[in-house]
């Protein structure tokens, strides 16, 4: 485990006894407090998607479009047309996974750069979003699907959330497709140095499409989670997912700009977030401040990372820089292969 | 002479002395004592193999690096250059091996970057009618045909590297360092810049250059300095030296000496062919085989289009005419992942850009090729696969490092091309083509690599070699191909794979019927 | 002495180059216009058309900070959560202690100039990457808006407001005073770019910052000020805003995402993402052709659902365009 992921683990126990002690109603008994976490785990899902694609160096921004779009399409398919409310979310998946692949067209084929590509998605995502979900979104869904979102497994005296149940495992083949397998190496090889990767024998394009496909599926499942959550499928749903996730995937150590990072990381951000959040709100504190604080621990803890890094001294240097035009710009820089 | 600027004592013999200058980088001595003067009016040469120490004294004699110890000076009174800009304030100013970008700017910018002229009382705004009479007029004096309000980007190399000189003008250096400048240049821009470089000269200019291309530095040069690991082992004046001392000092050994392998290990078996291969505008017509065992190199100026030919062979560039042959199966522009898979490597030139990936391990570098072959059932690398492929590269290819799990940018430049190698060859290809397999390699480890490289043809791989260092082509190759502006103009064979002829037979076709 | 013409081995680009973005959104805009009017009169009647360019000017002003952020190399996703801060902090001010326009114009200048410069000073001092920072920053100002607005929201303005936001200079010049507005700040933008010395070391940190630092320009300090600027501008929008529709909500500039709407803007400008260059006039122009084509989809009876799409679409073409070109002109 690297020190950012232990740093962040410390945290997540201090955050999680701090709150279990002080603010009552955070940790009554262990079924509560698992409860919990059906309000959080749906970016949970979206970031753990997200991640690969960070991980090539890109990003989405059509994530929350996304789950808004599969929803709706899903709670539409079963409202107007019948479908059984299981099939059309195997079909809303699907589509998540389309409209992913469409990113990666674009982004692999027109040469648009991520960043572009996907908020140019996200706005067509949404405009169809609106489009299907008409003028009476859909709502009431079978009380089957609706457990999925809201739902517990008893397990003895214990109520498992069905979503930490599926968020669980989903967590740890994540965690072993990047740590662990070869499609894991490729995407981080690419998020290094793409050329690198191609003259490695890397098929950079479908190392891409995988992680824009996968990004979009899981999306669209995070969408899916929401709507059996609410029991109502709505056209917006999605939007708050993105800059949460986001949040997540960088405070998990992910390097915005690709290759550095790992899963474990991610996962543990989740957690850590989703929990202060649910705690925040407990102790009686709005939406909003909850909101400010994850950017401000967002901030603070890349601040923090970067002021502790290898370079020391490196924020004297830098504020000295700030105060004097550097016209000292003398850098030693060492090499081991000078000529 | 035009007066450009603020004018500074132009007219001054402007005698840039360094004596007795060490450079240590943490453990590494790189310069270990030079004594160097650079004379008004005259071009100094720079010569010496990689990792000799000729880019760092630069870098020191511009104010970019600070020396270890000994002391710089100028026209007799010690100097201190704290900064680059205290060395432009002196009137040194250094051209770049690699012209800095910035390309959306135009030329006239981009000559005043950070010193833009600026105008008006109350409101400061630049003055723009400066900056172009100023950029116009001194690229009128350099002779240089070069739109002034074209964006950077649209400019090749050569030309990037004549408008850092008149910017070094601009700015009223008479001390212009120029670190090897004519790597990525065609034979034609050489000579434009060389008829800048004399010009300036006989202007009064005080000039030194880099360049390890004897031919180059026989032409231009008015004095010669050879540096060989940190020390400078001759100097001497036009008139004195020629091509066989040159190399001699540069090698350290004479010419008669240079080493040939006695061994040829290419059997009958023909694993590559290409015919009549084109990537215009780059090269044409370029047809050759390659049999198992054997070791062919590929000489020529940077420029000429060998490269080029790599990365048409390998899929990355597109060919526009011909067909490639491996083991008999037309491969003709598949993509580089196929003819992996099929047996064809490529180690690139620039190994930081595409050889590997330096932020990754050693470990992870070296299992890059082979991701396969460590894989596990359900598809999961096998970590204990993984240290073990690692540990044997490292043990095989005696690679310098302190573990697996160290990045690879912390290597030197001869272990991470080791580790590149052992990539490579680890997936035990049918053909391998290294380009400019020992570049930004410390002398040291250059012999192990061709030793490296003789062991891949021993068990039977066929070994295409790129190579700009004449040296390397004469130690390793049983044949040598000469590549002049895209086309093939010699073939030397056994015995007739000399220094001097593998040399001449850069320079085009005519030079190669003089040198044999 | 012999003249050494050197023959490029890439496609010369002329200088006029540059002016052709423009000129194709000028005719593409006026082209749609015509068209439309052709299909409804009262599209290009005196009304619609002052909707249009009215329509345009607060996303244009947000839209000049975020070209010269994206200019440098930089992007700002806080300049949402500024403007509707600006537009509530002046908006309650006026509404309940009857804040005079004179004083709240450098109240919302201070306003955007401070958060800009705690964006800039955590960007270029403590080296985080400007989407995470601004993406912080982002949740930070919008909690500020939240809170300092207490539930209460704006819902009417004073008729000097009004005017400022709807109104005509002197109540005789045929130009919306917005619009005037615009065109001073965009001159000033252009000037600040194209002439002077901080104009300059944007655009050379954008094209290559340890170039520029190498070259004694002050990239740290040039990155705060930009920064600064960027919230600047989003802030004065914030109170054209206010003075233009009236009112202002917790949701204003955020519901509209207009930091997206920005930086999709000045790609239409021609404005490139990597940085370098930066398209001021293509920004404005972007943001007008923008305003033509959602106007237009009103008149047409398009669902309004498909507002959004279109605009991605549009984001699409016109970085399509641009990479057409440039692939060109790339060894």
């Amino acid at each position: 485990m690297s020190a950012w992921e232990r740093s962040l683990v410390i945290l997540l126990v201090i955050v999680t006894t701090g709150f279990g002690l002080g603010v009552p109603g955070f940790f009554d008994d262990i079924s509560g407090f698992l409860s919990m976490t059906s309000n959080f785990l749906p970016f949970g899902i979206v970031a753990l998607g997200l991640s690969l694609v960070i991980f090539t160096g890109g990003i989405d921004l059509s994530v929350g479009a996304t789950a808004s779009l599969a929803a709706v399409m899903a709670a539409q398919l079963w409202a107007t047309m019948g479908l059984n409310i299981w099939v059309a979310s195997l079909i809303g998946l699907a589509a998540g996974g389309v409209l992913g692949g469409i990113n990666a067209a674009v982004i692999v084929f027109l040469r648009v750069e991520p960043l572009i590509a996907t908020l140019a998605t996200s706005f067509i995502y949404t405009s169809a979003a609106v489009a299907v979900a008409g003028d009476a979104p859909p709502s009431g869904f079978p009380d089957a699907f609706n457990t999925l979102g809201s739902g517990a497994l008893s397990l003895g005296r214990f109520q498992f959330p069905y979503q930490l149940l599926l968020f669980l495992p989903l967590a740890m083949l994540f965690w072993l497709l990047v740590g662990r397998s070869a499609f894991g190496r490729k995407l981080v090889t690419v998020g290094y140095n793409s050329e690198a990767a191609r003259y490695s024998g890397i098929r950079v394009p479908r190392v891409l499409a995988a992680a824009y496909v996968i990004s979009g599926m899981m999306a669209a499942l995070a969408g899916l989670v929401l709507s059996a959550y609410y029991s109502a499928a709505r056209a917006d749903m999605g939007d708050v997912l993105l800059l949460t996730t986001i949040a997540m995937v960088v405070l998990g150590g992910v390097s915005i700009f690709g290759g550095e990072g790992s899963m474990g990381g991610v996962i543990v951000a989740v957690l850590l977030l989703g929990l202060l959040r649910q705690g925040m709100l407990i102790a009686g504190f709005s939406d909003m401040v909850t909101s400010m604080l994850t950017g401000a621990i967002l901030i603070g803890s890349i601040a923090a990372r970067n002021l502790f890094s290898t370079r020391a001294g490196g924020f004297g240097r830098r504020l000295l820089a700030f105060v004097r035009r550097p016209a000292v710009a003398g850098t030693d820089i060492t090499r081991h292969d000078a000529s | 002479m035009i007066q450009l600027s603020v004018p500074r004592d132009v007219t001054a013999q402007a005698v840039l002395g360094a004596r007795g200058i060490v450079k240590q980088f943490g453990p590494v001595d790189v310069l270990r004592g030079i004594d160097l003067e650079l004379r008004p009016g005259r071009i100094l040469t720079l010569m010496g193999e990689n990792g000799a120490g000729k880019s760092t004294m630069f870098r020191i004699l511009a104010g970019q690096l600070q020396p270890t110890a000994g002391e710089l000076t100028l026209n007799g009174e010690p100097l201190r250059l704290s900064s680059p800009h205290a060395a432009h304030a002196h009137g040194i100013h250094l051209v770049p091996q690699e012209p800095m970008l910035l390309p959306e700017l135009t030329v006239a910018e981009t000559m005043f970057l950070g010193r833009l002229p600026m105008t008006g009382a109350i409101f400061r705004h630049v003055d723009w009618k400066d900056v172009r009479r100023r950029a116009q007029a001194v690229l009128h004096m350099l002779d240089l045909d070069i739109d002034i309000d074209r964006c950077a980007k649209t400019l090749s190399i050569a030309q990037l590297q004549l408008v850092e000189c008149a910017k070094a003008l601009l700015h009223d250096c008479r001390i212009i360092l120029f670190d090897e400048p004519t790597s990525p240049l065609t034979s034609h821009e050489v000579d434009n810049l060389f008829t800048i470089m004399r010009r300036l000269a006989a202007d009064g200019c005080t000039l030194s250059f880099i360049s390890h291309r004897t031919e180059e530095v026989l032409e231009i040069s008015d004095d010669v300095a050879v540096l060989r690991d940190g020390r400078l082992v001759d100097s001497a004046e036009r008139g004195s030296f020629d091509r066989a001392r040159l190399l001699s000092t540069m090698v350290g050994r004479t010419l008669r000496d240079l080493p040939r392998r006695e061994t040829s290990y290419a059997t009958g078996q023909t694993v590559l062919e290409v015919e009549e291969l084109a990537s215009e505008p780059s090269f044409r017509r370029i047809g050759f085989q390659l049999r198992r065992g054997e070791i062919l190199g590929l000489a020529g100026l940077v420029g000429a289009g060998r490269t080029e030919i790599a990365e048409t062979i390998f899929g990355v560039r597109r060919p526009t005419a011909g067909r490639v042959r491996l083991a008999g199966e037309v491969v003709t522009g598949k993509p580089c992942h196929d003819l992996i898979r099929k047996g064809l490597v490529y180690v690139p030139e620039d190994r930081a850009r595409h050889g590997a990936v330096l932020a990754m391990t050693i470990a992870q570098n070296v299992t890059s090729g082979l991701l396969e072959r460590v894989r596990q059932s359900a598809g999961l690398l096998s970590g204990a696969d993984e240290t073990r492929l690692g540990a044997t590269a490292v043990r095989d290819f005696r690679v310098r490092c302190a573990g697996l799990d160290q990045p690879l940018r912390e290597l030197s430049g001869g272990n991470q091309q080791k580790v590149v190698f052992s990539k490579w060859i680890a997936t035990g290809p049918k053909v391998a083509i290294l380009d400019e397999p020992t570049r930004g390699v410390d002398v040291g480890s250059k012999e192990e690599i061709y030793e490296l490289i003789e062991a891949m043809a021993r068990d039977g791989m066929a070994v295409l070699v790129i190579s700009s260092e004449t040296e390397e082509l004469v130690r390793l190759c049983d044949r040598v191909l000469s590549l002049y502006e895209g086309e093939l103009v010699a073939e030397l064979t056994g015995e007739g794979i000399t220094a001097a002829a593998v040399s001449a037979s850069y320079l085009g076709r005519a030079n190669v019927e003089d040198a044999t | 002495m012999s003249a050494i013409a050197m023959p490029s081995r890439r496609p010369v680009v002329a200088p006029r180059f540059a002016m052709t973005r423009e000129l194709m959104l000028v005719a593409v805009t006026l082209g749609l216009t015509v068209m439309v009017g052709l299909l409804n009169h009262d599209f290009v009647g005196a009304q619609n058309l002052r909707f249009m360019l009215l329509n345009s000017v607060v996303l244009s002003l947000v839209a000049l900070g975020q070209t010269l952020v994206i200019a440098m190399r930089g992007i700002d996703l806080s300049v949402a959560p500024i403007l509707g801060l600006a537009a509530m902090v002046c908006g309650l001010l006026a509404q309940t202690h009857g804040l005079s326009l004179a004083v709240a114009l450098p109240l919302a200048l201070s306003i955007g100039l401070v958060l800009g410069t705690i964006n800039g000073l955590l960007v270029a001092t403590l080296d985080i990457p400007p989407i995470v920072v601004t993406l912080g920053t982002y949740s930070l100002y919008s909690g500020l808006t939240f809170l300092y607005s207490d539930g209460t929201q704006v819902d009417a303005v004073p008729s000097t407001f009004a005017a400022f936001g709807n109104g005509h200079l002197f109540g005789v010049v045929p130009v919306p005073t917005p619009v005037l507005v615009l065109l001073v700040v965009l001159a000033l933008c252009w000037y600040v770019l194209r002439h002077t010395a901080f104009g300059r070391a944007v655009l050379a940190v954008g094209n290559n910052a340890s170039a520029a630092y190498a070259a004694g320009l002050p990239v740290t300090w040039v990155r705060i000020r930009v920064y600064a600027l960027s919230g600047t501008l989003a802030a004065f929008a914030g109170l054209m805003f206010l003075c233009y529709t009236g009112s202002a909500t917790v949701t204003a500039g955020t519901g509209d995402h207009i930091e997206l709407q920005s930086i999709a803007v000045s790609l239409i400008g021609g404005t490139a993402i990597a940085g370098g260059r930066g398209n001021l006039i293509g920004t404005v122009l972007g943001s007008l052709f923008l305003s033509v084509v959602l106007t237009a989809l009103v008149f047409l009876h398009v669902p309004p659902i498909w507002y959004s799409a279109g605009e991605g679409l549009m984001i699409l073409a016109a970085v399509q365009a641009g990479i057409g070109r440039r692939r060109g002109s790339r060894a």
